[in-house]
């Protein structure tokens, strides 16, 4: 009974602002609602999923989204971590600085970072290809306007964004009783096997937390190359990203009925690899107060 | 397994009771909802006045705004105006949000055609209106008032500002590189430092936008050992807010034909998007995609404004930025293509949204906004008067805030080159179209060595079935 | 380093031989770690500088192509009441510093400032090519011009209590579900956890325009309440992420106190959260961070008040309007970092005391 009383709030918000609002959009991918609306708002069936079936522009949308998922989800976990390590470690002067300082960027509203970056990035002018140039690159990439470079472009962006998976990192890393190392310590293990054995295991839960979140925060991604370009995909489509076409959709085409299709289907698709990564969860993640 | 199946049942009747609230708050506009807006107190009913799809949130603006409303409230006590300034980046979705929802405002703007084309169907027909309360359209110039007459829409706008275009140049860049200033009447030709004579037109501005292409040795366009990646200063800027409007300024002409269901390209535009491919990456006189990005080069998303670009095609509305280019310069004809010269034309007004619970009030708010607080609106968002009668006064005050002697006849010829059909008539999925559109413009931005013949052929073919999917 | 190791005590534990070479070598390894980190912050915190000096220059200087990096003003000279800049010239064998009156392709003209009745002097060149004079000058003013055009005391008000309340809900009913989560059985539980890990996958759009209308329907539009009422409901992410740090607690604590009599609340209070401390202060300083920077919802809500509007929708529309002068926006934006950052550095000291805590107490 506790449990179901301690569970209330979110149960209330889950109803009121989760539940009903998901439904009812579930019900507007089943009709032909739309913003100018018109012909008459009716039922009809499936053919909006049919559509999707033969939509080109959704599929190809969500391959670049699993692509650039493929960069930017092993350094989104793997970053912070290693930063996190970075700041924990018995070596660094001042980590309360580095903390700070490493925190910094991710308050920057996120509008004002995108026009920093672009910036950073810009083939002519930014500092990034000076910096290049200065160490003797003659041709440094064009970034942001080249295919072959605009997902580690936008994976650098992503980078400035680390300091809320650095903290969580490093709460974890905090949170490992001191005496597991002395004991490690004694028994002379180095430092790779301290990692392996002891600190990667007893911080596995914080790093699923990180890898799910990742999982979702990547296949949600669209507001970087929304305000980077207008949301056009340049160069050449590789940055329209699901949530962008979803989001034009619903947005600039104003097509209700077709967006909330799309959103269904990124649900949909989320919740799969998600349920994948819970099952497998349970070989890799140790829980000490699980029973 | 029993319990989830009635958790099922319950979702399900969930689902119908949230989706009979959808409907009952359709966006239709003819299903009557009870949104935010109706009767306040004392009979009194409340109009929104929503703003900002372009233009209208500068802090200035939305004082003299607040002000007009204020006004209006302190004179009719029949209805009360609220204005709400919704800044540029979030309104349209904020707008898209309140329809979707039921709850759309009576008065959207100041709004460009453009603006007013995203939102298809959502403009009340203002004909009754017009007839009901006789209002009296001659007095503006009837290509104005054509510009809001739809086919199946009716009457959607009163014109209130509209906005030439001419050629913005400084003065200093012609003088340091030894040329003459471009003809300020249309018709005249060009004169070359040697006298020869050549006619205004775009071979012409091509080749002067090349001698006026500099880069940091000094070596302009033309010259041999000139270093492409290394320029300091552009000759020649087109409007480039899409690719239409590069169109407009050679030719005016629309991308669906005469039946509304035929994609087309028209031909002066294949010419311009090509002239200005060309300027971009062989003739170095436009800005690229990355130049045109860099804040550095162009801080201002109008390179003519950085101070670095010889000549820009734009709109009068320019003014509101153009002092960041200094005080030299001053404005010329439009160039010609194939001998005919349009200059491409925008216009503002306010409009009544169909959803609109409350039109005759609504209208009232209009004829207001349009009439007595006209003068104190065009002022502040820099549209010059539809109403011919006030036309020389609003230049006076822009001479009074450029003192270096602009020409301003040059903007008033314009008018009379206006392009009709107007580049921004509205196509089948407007949305979609012109999504597809500054999709191609950004490739002709970013990368160079495309055979731009081919892409526009793809261009077509991608407009006719977004055209083909919206009947 | 030699010094490090005499002043050290002898040390109580392990032969004293291995202590001085590993003590040498932990001192290297801090320098080298150090410097390492320093050398990542660098690279990381470099686009931060940018936005720095941009903040106090001037517009002509953004726009000046080949001006330094660095906020300065060219060096100018008055001559026959206009200004006129100074470039270092190559005349005779020697550098001058003149004003540059007329600019030409092949030949311009100078005035010198140490001798302007000399006249024009007539020099053959390219100009473009020749340094310019320029004199460090960062412009401060940036920041009270963009303090006063934001009316930033008004904003900071609303963004302050809308994240001071948001957070303060949030961190409320989240612990409250985590804690239920982590440490209670009862039927559905799993069923219920998943379907709150699923809620984190509905992408927002899904649920914007019914939420939109609920909020519309019980009057809410134009209040701060669609904003702060749903942080009290808790929310999936802080859930989640509390429950992972609750599960990482052993559970010997909660059991020794349960057997001494204490309710679930009590054992909360007294076990659970002085244990909690580095992920409670995480989802604090996450929540006041997200409401603090959150766009969209206050736009949509609050787009008729613009008096209840908090700094994210104040400072993008700030940024439409003066986008001619990114100096005032990154000035704006830098002052829009100082709370955030300051609260930052003092949350970070519940982070140290989860090492005391989850350490050394046990």
């Amino acid at each position: 009974m506790w449990g179901y009383l301690f569970l209330s709030p979110w149960i209330v918000g889950f109803l009121a602002f989760t539940l009903i609002p998901m439904l009812a959009t579930l019900g507007f991918s089943f009709t032909n609602i739309n913003l100018a609306q018109e012909t008459p708002l009716t039922f009809v069936g499936i053919s909006n999923y049919q559509r999707l079936t033969t939509d080109p522009q959704a599929w190809s949308s969500l391959a670049v989204t699993f692509r650039y998922a493929a960069i930017a989800l092993p350094v989104g976990v793997i970053l912070p971590f290693a930063v996190a390590m970075l700041l924990n470690s018995r070596s660094l002067r001042g980590s309360s600085a580095f903390r700070v300082l490493f925190f910094l960027p991710y308050v920057v509203p996120f509008v004002a970072g995108v026009l920093i970056w672009q910036g950073m990035l810009n083939a002519e002018t930014g500092w990034v290809n000076g910096f290049l140039q200065t160490i003797g690159i003659e041709n440094p990439p064009n970034w942001l306007n080249d295919t072959g470079t605009v997902y580690p472009a936008l994976v650098m962006i992503g980078i400035w964004g680390i300091g809320a998976g650095i903290i969580v990192n490093l709460a974890g890393l905090q949170g490992i009783p001191t005496e597991l190392y002395d004991a490690a310590n004694i028994d002379g293990a180095g430092w790779w096997s301290t990692l392996r054995h002891i600190t990667l295991p007893m911080v596995s839960p914080v790093i699923f937390y990180t890898l799910i979140l990742g999982v979702v925060e990547v296949l949600q991604y669209f507001l970087v190359p929304l305000v980077l370009n207008n949301g056009t995909g340049d160069p050449a489509g590789s940055t329209l990203f699901f949530n962008l076409y979803l989001y034009k959709q619903f947005f600039t085409f104003q097509n209700m009925s077709y967006g909330a299709t799309l959103a269904w289907l990124l649900f949909v698709v989320t919740l799969a690899i998600t349920l994948v990564l819970f099952a497998t969860a349970r070989r890799w993640v140790y829980y000490a107060g699980e029973r | 397994m029993r319990t989830r199946g009635r958790f099922f049942t319950v979702l399900i009747a969930l689902a119908l009771l949230a989706t009979a609230c959808g409907t009952q708050t359709s966006p239709s506009g003819s299903v009557p909802s009870t949104g935010a807006s109706g009767p306040v107190s004392g009979g009194q009913v409340e109009i929104r006045w929503y703003c900002c799809l372009g233009g209208g949130d500068a802090p200035e603006q939305v004082e003299v705004e607040n002000k007009v409303a204020a006004d209006f409230n302190a004179s009719h006590p029949n209805i009360k105006l609220t204005f709400e300034a919704v800044p540029y980046d979030g309104a349209r979705d904020a707008l898209a949000t309140q329809i979707a929802s039921g709850n759309p405002p009576d008065i959207v703007g100041p709004l460009g055609i453009g603006g007013a084309n995203a939102f298809p169907n959502q403009w009340l027909d203002l004909g009754p209106l017009i007839q009901k309360n006789n209002y009296d359209l001659s007095q503006f110039p009837e290509n104005t008032v054509q510009i809001y007459q739809l086919a199946g829409e009716g009457q959607v706008g009163i014109p209130f500002a509209i906005y030439p275009s001419a050629l913005f140049y400084k003065k200093s860049h012609f003088e340091e590189a030894g040329l003459n200033e471009p003809p300020h009447k249309y018709g005249e030709p060009y004169v070359w430092p040697d006298g020869r004579e050549a006619e205004w037109n775009y071979d012409t501005a091509r080749e002067v936008a090349m001698k006026l292409t500099v880069d940091k040795n000094n070596k302009d366009a033309t010259q041999d050992g000139f270093d492409p990646d290394k320029i300091v200063q552009w000759g020649f800027e087109p409007q480039r807010d899409d690719p239409r409007q590069v169109g407009a300024y050679w030719g005016a002409g629309r991308l669906v034909g005469d039946d509304g269901t035929t994609a087309q390209i028209p031909d002066a535009w294949v010419a311009a998007w090509k002239w200005w491919y060309d300027g971009m990456w062989t003739d170095h006189f436009s800005m690229t995609g990355p130049q045109f990005e860099s804040p550095d080069l162009n801080p201002s998303d109008y390179p003519f404004f950085s101070g670095n670009v010889s000549m820009s095609e734009n709109y009068l509305w320019s003014t509101y930025g153009v002092g960041d280019a200094g005080d030299d310069w001053d404005l010329a004809a439009v160039p010609s293509y194939n001998g005919q010269t349009t200059a491409a034309f925008n216009a503002d007004t306010f409009r009544i949204m169909k959803g609109s619970k409350h039109p005759d009030e609504a209208f009232e708010v209009l004829t207001y906004l349009l009439g007595d607080a006209s003068q104190e609106l065009l002022t502040v968002y820099g549209g010059l008067p539809a109403r011919e009668a006030n036309q020389d006064a609003f230049f006076e005050t822009l001479g009074d805030q450029f003192p270096q002697e602009v020409d301003w006849q040059v903007a008033r010829d314009g008018i009379q080159y206006a392009d009709n059909p107007n580049f921004e008539s509205p196509m089948p999925n407007y949305n979609e179209a012109l999504d597809t559109l500054n999709t191609f413009g950004s490739k002709l931005q970013s990368e160079p060595n495309l055979d731009v013949d081919k892409e526009i052929a793809t261009l077509k073919e991608q407009l006719q079935s977004i055209f083909d999917q919206s009947s | 380093m030699d010094a490090t190791v005499r002043v050290e005590p002898p040390a109580a534990v392990g032969p004293v031989m291995a202590r001085r070479p590993r003590l040498r070598r932990d001192g290297i390894r801090t320098f080298v770690v150090t410097f390492f980190a320093v050398a990542l912050l660098a690279a990381f915190l470099s686009p931060m500088l940018r936005a720095v000096t941009t903040a106090v220059k001037t517009p002509e200087q953004i726009t000046q192509i080949g001006a330094p990096l660095y906020p300065a003003d060219p060096a100018t000279f008055e001559w026959q009441g206009k200004d006129y800049p100074i470039y270092e010239v190559p005349i005779d064998g020697q550098t001058r510093q003149l004003a540059l009156t007329r600019k030409g392709r092949v030949t311009s003209e100078f005035v010198d400032p140490a001798n302007p009745d000399a006249g024009v002097i007539t020099w053959e060149g390219s100009w473009r090519s020749l340094p310019q004079a320029w004199t460090f000058a960062p412009q401060w003013a940036n920041f009270g011009e963009a303090w006063r055009l934001l009316d930033f005391p008004r904003l900071l008000f609303n963004t302050v209590a809308l994240a001071a309340i948001g957070t303060f809900g949030t961190v409320l009913s989240c612990t409250l579900v985590a804690y239920g989560f982590a440490r209670f059985r009862f039927p559905g539980r799993t069923f219920l956890f998943t379907l709150l890990i699923a809620t984190i996958f509905l992408p927002a759009a899904v649920t914007l325009i019914p939420t939109y209308t609920i909020f519309l329907k019980l009057g809410w539009v134009g209040t701060w309440l669609p904003l702060l009422v749903p942080a009290f409901l808790a929310n999936a992410y802080d859930v989640f992420l509390l429950r992972q740090y609750l599960m990482t607690i052993p559970r010997d604590l909660d059991e020794a106190a349960a057997i001494d009599g204490a309710g679930p609340l009590r054992t909360l209070w007294s076990v659970i959260i002085p244990q909690a401390w580095p992920g409670l202060a995480a989802v604090s300083i996450f929540t006041f961070v997200y409401s603090w920077n959150d766009f969209f919802a206050p736009l949509i809500y609050l787009s008729t008040k613009p008096e209840l509007q908090p700094l994210s929708v104040g400072l993008a529309r700030f940024n439409g309007v003066h986008y001619r002068d990114p100096a005032l926006i990154q000035a704006g934006t830098l002052m829009t970092l100082i709370i955030p950052v300051l609260l930052f550095i003092v949350f970070q000291r519940f982070f140290t005391r989860g090492i005391v805590i989850t350490g050394v107490e046990k």
